[in-house]
């Protein structure tokens, strides 16, 4: 339980601690372990049950990872992830099963994450028999339906294959599956970036219609702040495998303390030209995560950097009530 | 589906006769007096002076290209195939009664090519990189980088010269005179099956040990093709965000390969495998012949080597037969397995 500003206790569903993967990169005639993608490399955070929690941060920097891996699509290198009193990254079996009841993630592509050769009635209900939710076959039917209609679905498509299908109703669908195991904590990877501008803003109001009315917790990753404002309670800012700042979304925009956190507002397209006057812009690449910077990993590209930065790492610290950075020169 | 069966069926005697075309063009090239020889029955034939020219004119290899071709359609039409010195019969006589050995042959080779191929494929693709794997990859590489003819060989020295356990050939001749002069009746022409409906499995056992050898060899490339090409689609589905989805659904293991994984890794497997049982067919001339086997195979190679054009010809046109109707089928079979295709 913690104490926030506004003074209500709130629940943590889910609380990860020093969650780190890093992928081996193979190679030679022996196909042996040559180096590591440290992808995601020692994060923290937590998440308020009922709440939508923003994770952003540009492409690569590791926010994929932390979404399977908390999924256990991918085996984590260390850390832990306190969910319903248990460590979901070190739980095996049945219990395992169980935990893709309560937990559940919406893929980055609607178009290559639903099983082209399955109708779209089975893609939905084959989560629903695994863990066995309907007490007969009408029941099944009953609920598949239901789904559907919740993600604004037509019930007479339900025997279509998804290729039918246009990216925002695939999306759909994708929403309706991970749906229809009542899970309390849905991970959405970017659920709208590989869909039309026009149809974007139609899947974010339905997945915040569902977050009503099933009191749903999300944890929702976007590359840029544009999406992740409109839905965020709370928001994380993820550079090269590491969180740099988390705090509430309010604070974020109006007291961003983390430079990376800065230059990423002020990319916000602002349709006034005369606020674009003190914008951070950015320059050179975001370095390779297989051999990342020393000390701070934004150093060589941060406006603000001084000697110590390449030394030493910066920890990731509460500054002030409920935000946290990880900046030798936060302010 | 029924539409496009019936459009690709009537393109079936184009393609055929495109085909006649080209072989016989082929062999019209050679010109006449080495084309003779198909006519000539006997040396003696040859002794007099002026009897190849005579024989030429007489059969009329000196006439326009145009002429020879349509006179051979004209009776090919009738149903007659032209005389084959190879089989000493008709062309047609002797390819329908060559077909049973070949069939077979190759109907044996394919279903283990099938099954084993594509079930080794599964397992090696669910293990990538584990030592099972390994295995089943040499094996696959050995396989696929030895030709069959070199392969034949070293079955027949291993399992004739050295070990002396499977016999090159057909039969035993005890079993080749039960099956000329009785008791036998010939139910389907498949000596292993007439062997088990004519209750004399002593026949089926030496059918058996004959057929080991050219299977071997004959199937061996294949299992290493199609178990190469399922474990690649498998490795390659296996990545699909399609699959994590079904992860993500609590499924089990088993359940995500059986289900998800293995029913879309098959639909590539699908489409080589018209060209494969092609291949196959034609591996059948030298598996035929290395193991002095009856068969298309073999009488397609002595054909072509006596320069016997009719029968090459005849032998030509039927595997393009084989080769369109095993092309329709696998077209059906994946639109049948890929919802997304359609057939148009
Ligand atoms: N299965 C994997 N094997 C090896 N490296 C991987 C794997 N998955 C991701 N990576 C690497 O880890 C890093 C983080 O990738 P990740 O997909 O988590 O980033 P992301 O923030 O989701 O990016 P995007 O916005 O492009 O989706 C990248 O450098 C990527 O190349
Ligand atoms: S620690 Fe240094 S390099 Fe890193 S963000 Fe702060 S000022 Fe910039
Ligand atoms: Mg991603």
């Amino acid at each position: 339980m913690v104490e926030t500003g506004k003074t209500t206790v709130r629940e943590e569903v889910l609380t990860v601690k020093n969650l780190v993967k890093y992928f081996p990169i193979r190679g030679g005639v022996f196909k042996t372990i040559v180096g590591w993608v440290q992808a995601v490399d020692d994060i923290s955070f937590h998440v308020y049950r009922g709440e939508t929690f923003g994770l952003v941060g540009e492409s690569g920097c590791g926010k994929t990872t932390v979404a399977m891996t908390l999924m256990r699509l991918y085996n984590p290198t260390s850390g832990s992830a306190y969910f319903g009193g248990k460590d979901i990254l070190n739980i095996h079996g049945n219990e395992l099963r169980n935990l893709k009841k309560d937990i559940q993630m919406i893929f980055q592509d609607p178009y290559s994450s639903l099983n082209p050769r399955m109708r779209v009635k089975n893609i939905i209900a084959e989560g629903i028999k695994t863990h066995r939710l309907a007490t007969s076959k009408q029941d099944l039917l009953d609920k598949v339906a239901e789904m559907m209609e919740k993600v604004g679905l037509s019930v007479d498509h339900m025997y279509r294959f998804p290729h039918e299908f246009s990216g925002g109703q695939r999306q759909r669908i994708g929403i309706a599956r991970a749906l229809a195991v009542e899970p309390q904590l849905i991970l959405c990877d970017e659920p709208v970036s590989a869909l039309d501008v026009s149809i974007q803003a139609q899947v974010v109001n339905l997945l915040k219609d569902l977050q009503n009315h099933f009191g749903l917790t999300y944890v929702f990753v976007a590359h840029d702040l544009a999406v992740i404002k409109h839905i965020s309670d709370r928001i994380g800012v993820m550079y090269l495998g590491k969180m740099v700042e988390m705090t509430d979304k309010r604070n974020l925009f109006n007291h961003p303390m983390h430079p990376y956190t800065r230059a990423l507002i002020s990319a916000i397209p602002i349709p006034n030209p005369e606020l674009k006057k003190n914008r951070t812009i950015l320059v050179g690449d975001v370095p390779s995560p297989i051999n990342p910077p020393s000390g701070c990993r934004f150093h060589t590209r941060c406006p603000i950097a001084q000697a110590i930065c390449k030394e030493q790492e910066p920890l990731f610290e509460e500054k002030s009530m409920g935000h946290f950075v990880a900046c030798h020169y936060a302010k | 589906m029924l539409a496009f069966i019936i459009r690709r069926l009537l393109i079936l005697p184009i393609i055929l006769f495109g085909v006649t075309l080209i072989i016989f063009m082929m062999i019209w090239m050679l010109g006449p007096e080495r084309l003779i020889g198909t006519y000539v029955k006997s040396p003696e034939a040859l002794k007099s002076e002026k009897s190849v020219e005579r024989l030429i004119q007489k059969y009329g290899l000196d006439r326009p290209a145009p002429e020879m071709y349509f006179k051979w359609l004209g009776n090919v039409l009738k149903g007659d195939f032209g005389y084959s010195n190879v089989g000493r019969q008709g062309v047609l006589q002797s390819i329908l009664e060559l077909i049973p050995y070949t069939f077979e042959l190759a109907l044996y080779a394919l279903i283990p090519v099938v099954f084993v191929g594509i079930w080794l494929g599964v397992i090696a693709g669910a293990h990538q990189d584990k030592l099972l794997d390994h295995g089943i990859r040499i094996f696959a590489i050995v396989g696929w980088s030895l030709p069959d003819y070199v392969f034949g060989l070293l079955v027949l020295l291993i399992f004739y010269s050295y070990l002396k356990w499977f016999p090159p050939g057909f039969l035993s001749d005890a079993s080749m005179k039960v099956l000329r002069d009785g008791p036998w009746k010939h139910y389907t022409h498949f000596v292993t099956i007439d062997a088990i409906l004519n209750w004399r499995f002593d026949i089926l056992w030496d059918a058996i040990l004959h057929l080991v050898s050219p299977l071997l060899t004959l199937s061996y490339l294949w299992w290493a093709y199609i178990l190469r090409i399922t474990r690649s689609s498998m490795l390659e589905v296996m990545r699909k965000d399609y699959v994590r989805t079904a992860r993500a659904k609590g499924l089990s293991e088993k359940v995500v390969i059986n289900k998800h994984v293995k029913r879309n890794a098959l639909i590539p497997v699908a489409t080589v495998s018209g060209g494969m049982i092609m291949q196959l067919f034609a591996g059948t001339v030298i598996v035929e012949t290395i193991f002095a086997r009856p068969g298309l195979g073999r009488f397609t190679a002595t054909s072509a080597v006596t320069l016997d054009y009719f029968s090459v010809i005849g032998a030509a046109l039927f595997f393009s037969l084989i080769l369109i109707v095993t092309n329709l089928l696998v077209d059906i079979s994946y639109a049948l397995i890929d919802p997304r295709i359609r057939l148009s």
